[in-house]
Formats: structure tokens, sequence, C-alpha cells
């Protein structure tokens, strides 16, 4: 009765999302509507893989029951494991995807938030999890050298590595964009650092260990930069100095993300963590809030002209864009290290994996649904007029919003301008990357709430720095470890490079990963059409693939478990993955269009040059563009390459296992019974 | 079970959990487990062996072993 009745609701909520045309919709029926399929699909489709896919084993003792040793086997509380996993999880992409997303109206984004986290995001993180912790916690690559063959597992590992050099740019050019010419957020971005470093000192010196007590200290120390950064906007000596162009700012960011792979870890990376998973929280909770009170009316329609591929945000058609432009949030490849990383060694019974794999990645795409509210509140013209690169819509604020209006949208010039001036920036056009137009749309809900107008500013700012902290923890913390991944490459060229603690070894190698993702992310900035436009979608390609690996990897488990009825439970997912990825990745390098395909964009803008329509001192950047193109297309066709091989080992191994012409090995350790009694 | 949920009011919980999920009880987790490990068969094994069992460390030390743990593998996602 209950659970019919929440279906019911979670039904006439969706219809009412889908089938609404012109006339105002609450953003409250996106949360019903989430909630209501999130509760049902816990409830029934999550119960059914536990128990008839898995085969979860309360009796069975878990790694870190097995194990453990009060530092990396660890059992541990259900929630307290749910909270360390959701906050290991949930990073921007679920906040940047939607919002980039919306350029296609409210009605592709959402459903794919729903229904690709229901059927395909949490079943990969409860499936990894679940196959780590019967592996000792082992991580995917292991997994997939074991379960698929060596080359599977050096397969996975470029990957990893692959998709950490352009997560990381991508994810930087964000912040770069953000708070570019905007002297109040790069002072308190700066800030940061110290206020980092002193927590640092703190928990390192005066009070080891003390996290909650140095989160709230730097939390308070964090608000007051934020509130100082107003001052310094309007100063006419600190202004011009925290008024940093793109080509600046870019540079600022990857000296800082050398310095943090370079540093010891407890002076910067860690504290900044422990506040941007303080602040994060927190901002999750509140704009969560903040929508269930304001209940903002979407202005946004359900489907814009967009759809056909012609997007100021970024180019592409519907399919196979808003499925990788959405990834975290409803299915990413990412987590799938996270699954099998530290969370299998913390959970005390099977049956927590339904809760911990499952239930986080529902939070998430939760995450995912409040983030396209709050980018689908904004009025349609003041989202474009933020979201559109100078190169598609115009130089001038007066031909942006021409273009704009052109499309539909209405909006002008003195409107962008006061709401500018509203946030306490000195432009907000041209800003691409989704972080300023969600901080706009997070400080309306915000100051609905507690402050007016007047505050506006305030929130806006504050919604920057969330987003702003987030990612440089991901930047602090993916160098870090993609650092590790070189030294182990390298260790087998040279011992000492492979050593973790050597000096020489550690600046070069973190000077090698810096300069990966510092080449890119550069490239990005000078890009005329804003650099979202190619890499974001370069690393939606790369996390999507890497979440066919993990589903392939899953799939290959369950052909030796025996489950041949029910594999379509990861062949499905992996299958449409498979589909979309390949999809993206052959418009990415081929298409025709010059805003889609890498190849097309390099062959137009070389015309362009023999054509001596190029001014002689643009020549230069422009076959720098040239080269940057096809160097894309180049790695857009790695990464599908280096999936494709694994799926044909992976589909050998299964025709292997189908045919019974090779013995099924599963690497499982051994059944041990849980020393733990019913419900402890 | 190491970190069960004790039987507590619900803000008193969610003060627990607060303190489990960001690491500040970290430490305490950590002596508990050993002082369980001293009382139980591996310590056995271990004076058998005649070794000494390692000393605990102390609050700096075991700080600095977590973090290292910590951000040595992929901590954070997207």
């Amino acid at each position: 009765m209950l659970w019919g009745g929440i279906s019911l609701l979670g039904a006439v909520a969706l219809a009412t999302i889908a089938f609404s045309r012109g006339e105002p919709l609450n953003g409250t029926w996106f949360v019903v509507a989430a909630a209501c399929t999130y509760l049902v699909a816990f409830r029934f489709y999550s119960a059914f893989v536990a128990a008839k896919v898995l085969a979860l084993d309360n009796t069975r003792a878990t790694p870190a029951e097995r194990l453990e040793d009060g530092r990396d086997f660890v059992p541990t509380n259900k929630w307290v494991v749910f909270g360390h996993h959701f906050a290991a999880i949930a990073g921007p992409g679920p906040l940047v995807g939607p919002t980039l997303a919306a350029q296609f109206g409210y009605l592709p984004g959402t459903l794919w938030l729903i229904v690709g986290a229901v059927l395909g995001g949490c079943v990969q993180d409860f499936v990894i999890l679940f196959f780590s912790m019967r592996r000792d916690a082992k991580s995917l690559g292991q997994m997939a050298r074991e379960e698929i063959g060596k080359r599977g597992g050096m397969i996975a590992l470029l990957a990893v590595l692959a998709i950490m050099i352009i997560l990381l740019a991508a994810v930087a050019l964000v912040v770069v964009n953000a708070l570019k010419d905007s002297p109040w957020g790069a002072f308190t971005l700066a800030l940061t650092i110290p206020i980092a470093m002193l927590i640092g000192v703190y928990l390192r010196f005066w009070r080891p260990g003390r996290v909650l007590e140095a989160s709230v200290l730097g939390f308070a120390l964090f608000l007051l930069a934020v509130w100082a950064g107003q001052w310094v906007s309007v100063s006419p000596q600190w202004a011009p100095v925290f008024t940093l162009s793109g080509q600046g700012l870019a540079i600022a960011v990857i000296v800082y993300g050398f310095m943090a792979s370079a540093l010891p870890v407890w002076l910067l990376l860690a504290p900044r963590d422990y506040l941007s998973a303080f602040i994060k929280i927190g901002v999750v909770l509140a704009l969560a809030a903040g929508i269930l009170w304001v209940r903002p009316v979407m202005h946004m329609p359900a489907l814009t002209r967009f759809v056909d591929g012609s997007g100021p945000v970024f180019a592409g058609t519907i399919f196979p864009f808003c499925f990788i432009t959405i990834a975290c949030g409803a299915i990413s490849g990412f987590h799938s290290l996270i699954s099998s990383g530290t969370t299998p060694k913390l959970l005390t019974r099977e049956g927590h994996a339904r809760m911990v794999g499952y239930g986080s990645m529902l939070m998430e795409s939760f995450v995912g649904i409040m983030a396209m509210v709050a980018a689908c509140a904004l009025e349609p013209g003041v989202y474009f007029a933020i979201n559109s690169p100078a190169g598609v819509v115009g130089q001038t604020a007066e031909a942006a919003t021409a273009t704009i209006r052109g499309w539909g949208f209405p909006v002008d010039a003195a409107t962008m301008d006061a709401l500018a001036r509203q946030v306490g920036e000195q432009t907000l056009l041209n800003r691409v990357g989704g972080a300023p137009s969600l901080a706009v749309g997070m400080a309306g809900i915000f100051n609905s709430v507690i402050g007016g107008e007047r505050l506006l500013s305030l929130w806006y700012h504050f919604a920057i720095m969330f987003e702003a902290l987030f990612i440089l923890t991901v930047l602090d913390a993916g160098t870090r470890v993609g650092r590790f991944m070189v030294q182990e490459l390298l260790g087998y060229v040279w011992e000492p490079l492979g050593r973790r603690g050597w000096y020489p070894s550690i600046l070069l190698t973190s000077g090698m990963i810096v300069a990966a993702w510092g080449y890119f992310l550069y490239q990005g900035v000078m890009d005329p059409l804003g650099g979202i436009n190619s890499l974001w979608p370069l690393f939606g390609i790369a996390n999507q693939l890497l979440a066919a690996v993990a589903l392939v990897v899953a799939t290959t488990i369950l052909f030796k478990m025996g489950r041949l009825k029910l594999v379509w439970v990861t062949l499905v997912p992996m299958a449409w993955l498979v589909t979309v990825t390949m999809t993206a990745s052959y418009q990415k390098i081929f298409h025709e269009h010059p805003r889609i395909g890498f190849l097309a964009q390099a062959r137009m803008l070389s015309e362009q040059v023999a054509a001596g329509a190029v001014p002689a001192e643009r020549i230069s950047a422009v076959s720098q563009q040239i080269f940057n193109a096809r160097l894309d297309a180049i790695v857009t066709g790695i990464f599908a390459l280096l999936v494709l091989l694994l799926l044909i080992e992976a589909a050998g191994e299964w025709y292997a296992i189908l045919a019974r012409k090779k013995e099924i090995v599963l690497r499982e350790t051994p059944y041990v019974r849980t020393q733990y009694a019913e419900g402890d | 079970m190491q970190h069960s949920k004790p039987g507590i009011s619900s803000l008193g919980w969610l003060w627990w959990w607060l303190r489990q999920v960001t690491g500040d009880a970290a430490f305490e987790n950590y002596l508990r487990a050993r002082q369980k490990q001293l009382a139980g068969p591996q310590a056995l094994a271990c004076h058998a062996k005649g070794a000494a069992c390692a000393p605990a460390m102390s609050d700096q030390q075991f700080y600095l072993d977590m973090l290292a743990r910590k951000y040595s593998g992929v901590s954070r996602c997207c």
C-alpha cells in the first residue's frame, strides 16, 4: 500500500515534468519525482540485484572482519561507511554536468539523471563494491587483470591515467572560467591556501587528528575570506592585483597543482580536503532545503531548439552528447575506483554493500537533480548569456544578447550588466563551464531564504567558492594519484624513480603529470570556443568509457558466477555506454561540423590559413589550434581503442565460458563464517 | 564490531556519526582496535614468536600514517 502510493506519486511527478509544456512548472516536482523513483528503485531493484544477482551473504566474514588491523581494514558502521563513500564520490561533476546539459532543456538531463543512476550508475557502484569485497578489496585494475587477463589490467591502468589527465584539465578549466576577471573570487580562492595551511599545521602539530574543530575553524576563516572579498573587489589598489586573465589564472592553477602534489600531504592537500568535505555536505543539504522552501519555478523549457546539435554551450545532438555531458550524477566510471578502493575495506556485513554502493549513488544523482533545478530556474536568456562563449555569440554584451534574443530567449545587455553588479562581478558574459550560472541559480535560491537582494553577491561568491573548493580538492588529490601512477610506470624503467618518497622523483613526476593536464587546460583557455566545447565531452567520453570498463569486468565475473540469465543487469548498461561513447568518440573525431568534429575543425582552420584569411599575427595561434584539434582527435581515438580492445578481450573470455572451452576460475576469497552475532 | 552505533539519543548519534565520518574519532578507534588485538589471539602469536609487539603510534604518528594511506590511492572522485 505504502509502496503503491510512493510509486503513484513518483509516476505523477514524472508525468508532470515530462508532459508540461508552456505552463509554469515548480521545481518541487523534480525533487518528488527523483525521491520517489529512488525509493522504489532502492526498495525493489537493488534488493533484486542483492538477492538474486549477487547473492549477498551476511554470514560470510568481510575483509574488514578477517583482515582487521585498525588502520586499513576496519569494520565500520554502515552509515559511517555511507558518509565516507558519498563524500568520496560526490565531486563537482554532478553539479557541472547537469548545468551544461540544461542547454537541451530540463527534460533530457533530468530523465537521464534518474534512469541512468537507477539502472546504470548505482548498479555499477554496487556490483564493483561487492566484487572487490569478495576479493579482499582488490582494485578495478587488479580485478580486470585477474578476471579478463593481463592485457585487460594494463588497459584499465592506462585508461585510469588518461581519464585522470583529461578530468583534471576539464575541472581546472571550470575554475579558471569562473574566476577570470573576478577579483573577489580570485582573492577568496587565494586566501583558501593559507587557510588550508593553517589548518594543516593545527592538525599536524597542535591538535593532531582533531578534524572537526579544525574544520569549524577553517570554515569560519573561509566565510571571513568570502566576506572580505567584496572590499578587495572595489579597492583601487587591490582589485587590479586580483583581476587575472584566463591565461594568468591557468598558470596560477598549474603552479598550485604542482605544489599540492610535491608538498607534504598534511600541509595543503589533506586540510583542503577536510574543509571542502565539510562545506560540500553542508551546501548540498542547504540547497535541498532551499529548493523545498523556495519551490522555484522552472524558466527553461522542457526541450530547447538545441537538441539538434547547434547548442552554444557545447555542440552536438542530444544523442549521444547529453549522456556524456552528464556522467557523474547518472553513471561515472571514476566511482568504480572508489568502490574498489577504501570502501570495501570498511564494510562489516556483505549486506551493507547495497546501502553504501547503490544508496550513495542515488544521493549523488539527487545532487545532480538539484543542480538541474538551480540551473533551469534561471531565465534561459541569462543562462545562455553566461554559458555561451564569445566565439559563438559575439564579443560585446550587445552582440551576445542580440544573438541570444534571436534564438527566442529574451535578454538584454542592461539586464546582464545589472545582474553582474548585483553579484559583485564586472561581467557575467562568456563565463563558460557551468559554475557561474549554477552559482547565480544557487544564490537566487539561497537569498530567497536568507538576506534578500542585498546578500545576493555574498551568496554568489559563497557558491562559487564552494564549487572552486570542490574542484581544487579533486585537482590536488588527482594530481597526487596521477604522480603515483607515473612513478609506478617509471619504476619499471629505473627503480629509484619508482620510490614515492624520493624527492627528485617527486619533482619530476609531479612536473610530468601537471604538464600533461596543464597543457590541455591552457589549450582550453586559449580556445575561442571556450574550451569546454572540447574538454568536457572528452572528459565525459573518458569517464563513461571507464564505466564501460568496470561493467565489462562485472559482466565477466557474473558469467563466471553462472548468472547467465541475470547478466543483463550489467550487460545492458554496458551496451548502452559502449554505444553512447563510441558514437560520441566517432562524432568528436570525424563529424563534418567544425564545432563538433576535431578533424573538421583542424581542416577548416588549415583552409583559412592556406587561403590567407588569417592575419599574420594570428597564424601562430591558429597553427596551435590546428595542432590541438588533431591532438584531441588522437586522444579520443586512443580512449575508444583501449575500450574496444578490452571489450574484444572480454568477449573472448565470455565465449570461452559459454562454450565451455575454458575452466572457470572465480577468484573470490574462500568462505569464512562471520564471528559477529546477528544484528551486530 | 569496532564501530558499533552507541545507544544514545538521535542528536548524540548525529554527533557520533559526524566524528566517525570526518575522521575525528580515527585515533580513538585505532587505540580501541589495538587494545582488542592485544587481548586476542594475534597477541598470543606475537608473544609466541618471541618478538615484542610494535608499540602503539602516537596521535601525531597515527595522523600522518592515516593521511599517507588515504592519499596514496584514488580518494576523491569527480
